[in-house]
């Protein structure tokens, strides 16, 4: 037997040798990998045998979710004290401004996961002139994002951005330019999902995921 | 990062969480751990192995064997290292799909079929380097997808591809070895229509695998 060249078949065994793996293959496919790897079930023999449940796994790390987590009681201690004083007397706005800066805390945490090779926007509803004081931060990865606002009532599309980069983490404040819808897209261009941890802070309403 | 479960595993060969993991934290040079994934890649890699298998299986001679890999290996690592430097990233379903279709080509070659069909055989080595070059892409496109520190970026390249080449003679010994002993007996001689046929239907569950991946997430 020579090395280059194998032993040329009759065409009949050929034929059916292709025939074979070609047909092995497409039961293969349809009965396990499909079912089990993306919910592709066309013979129903996936569900039977319960592979389904695989791939309905990753679904759910596919789809983006945001989870509320609750603000400490200690921060929320500080934020009603810093309440008190803004409604007895404006004029300790500077002192507010000060305490704030000895230590920040938030009104609301929410975590998003951004699915993999996604991207997802979550937004604040301002009024012209109210303030979103924000800070954020991934559990590790890279997200490109962009944190805009959006005009109440236009329809064309337009967006002003404010920030835009890619970055594991971003903190800062803005003043809303105009009323409307204010926040980040986020795209995690990752091989696997991204977790942000998203503290806020201002006179604002939650609009959430869009 | 994966602490979601690996979504749908698009990774025929695969890069587990925590070599992920790694690959995102680290920073800098890291000859050894880069040394250790590639190497670990090509022996866990099925689609490579099964190409070396589909190669290797009527190459009775070390001396073809090590031209036929070698070339392999020029291809595979030309575009690793082409791919990566110049930051480009084919769809990875469509590259593992391709690679699929690799084995598929190898199988029918070794079924004889270019030559029953067509009546004559494509240059095998030319073959073989094309398709070393398409596994390579697919490499270069998976560890894109995590932010590789450009700083030292090919002196770990060059331990990955270092390692990928340890990873290939070390899965390579294990073939050749089984092979060898294989084909003492004549049952290869009988079984080598069916192996083949196998080896085909296996491309094939990758390409259809793949493809239908880059058609739901298209």
């Amino acid at each position: 037997m020579n090395d280059m060249n194998p032993p040329v078949p009759p065409l009949k065994s050929l034929i059916i040798a292709t025939v074979f793996a070609v047909l092995l293959a497409i039961a293969i496919l349809l009965s396990a990998v499909l079912p089990a790897e993306y919910g592709v079930d066309p013979t129903g023999l996936g569900k039977m045998m319960g592979l389904t449940a695989l791939s309905a796994q990753s679904k759910a790390s596919s789809q983006p979710l945001a989870i509320t987590c609750p603000v400490l009681p200690t921060q929320i201690a500080e934020i009603s004290d810093q309440n008190q004083n803004l409604s007895a007397n404006s004029s300790t706005g500077s002192t507010k401004t000060a305490q704030k800066q000895q230590l920040p805390q938030w009104q609301d945490s929410v975590k998003i996961m951004v699915p993999a090779g996604k991207g997802l926007e979550y937004k604040f509803q301002l009024a012209k002139g109210a303030s979103l004081e924000y800070s954020w931060a991934t559990d590790g990865a890279q997200l490109y994002f962009d944190f805009h606002g959006e005009p109440l009532g236009d329809n064309t599309g337009y967006f002003k951005s404010f920030k835009e980069s890619t970055d594991s983490q971003a903190s800062g404040s803005l003043t809303a330019p105009f009323e409307g819808a204010h926040g980040w897209y986020w795209e995690n261009k990752t091989q696997s999902p991204v977790t942000i941890l998203l503290n806020t802070k201002g006179s604002y309403r939650i609009l959430g995921l869009m | 990062m994966i602490l979601f479960v690996p979504i749908n595993n698009v990774l025929a060969h695969g890069i587990d969480a925590n070599t992920e993991r790694f690959l995102l934290v680290n920073q800098s040079m890291a000859i050894g751990p880069f040394l250790y994934i590639g190497a670990k890649h090509m022996v866990t890699g099925y689609d490579h192995l099964l190409f070396l298998v589909g190669v290797i299986f009527f190459l009775f001679r070390t001396r073809d064997v090590l031209v036929y890999v070698s070339l392999f290996t020029l291809g595979h690592s030309l575009t690793l290292l082409f791919g990566v430097l110049n930051h480009m990233a084919v769809n990875p379903f469509l590259i593992d799909a391709i690679i699929g279709l690799s084995i598929v080509y190898k199988g029918f070659d070794n079924l004889g079929g270019f030559q029953r069909l067509f009546g004559f055989q494509p240059n095998t080595k030319v073959a073989v380097m094309i398709f070393g070059l398409f596994h390579g892409f697919g490499l270069a496109t998976k560890l894109q997808a995590f932010s590789l520190p450009q700083a030292d970026l090919w002196k770990n390249l060059l331990a990955f591809n270092v390692g990928v080449e340890l990873g290939q003679f070390v899965a390579l010994l294990f073939i050749l070895i089984a092979l060898d002993f294989w084909r003492r007996h004549q049952s290869f001689y009988s079984f080598s229509t069916a192996t083949n046929t196998l080896l085909m239907t296996g491309g094939l569950i990758l390409f259809g695998y793949q493809l239908t991946g880059y058609i739901i997430n298209a």
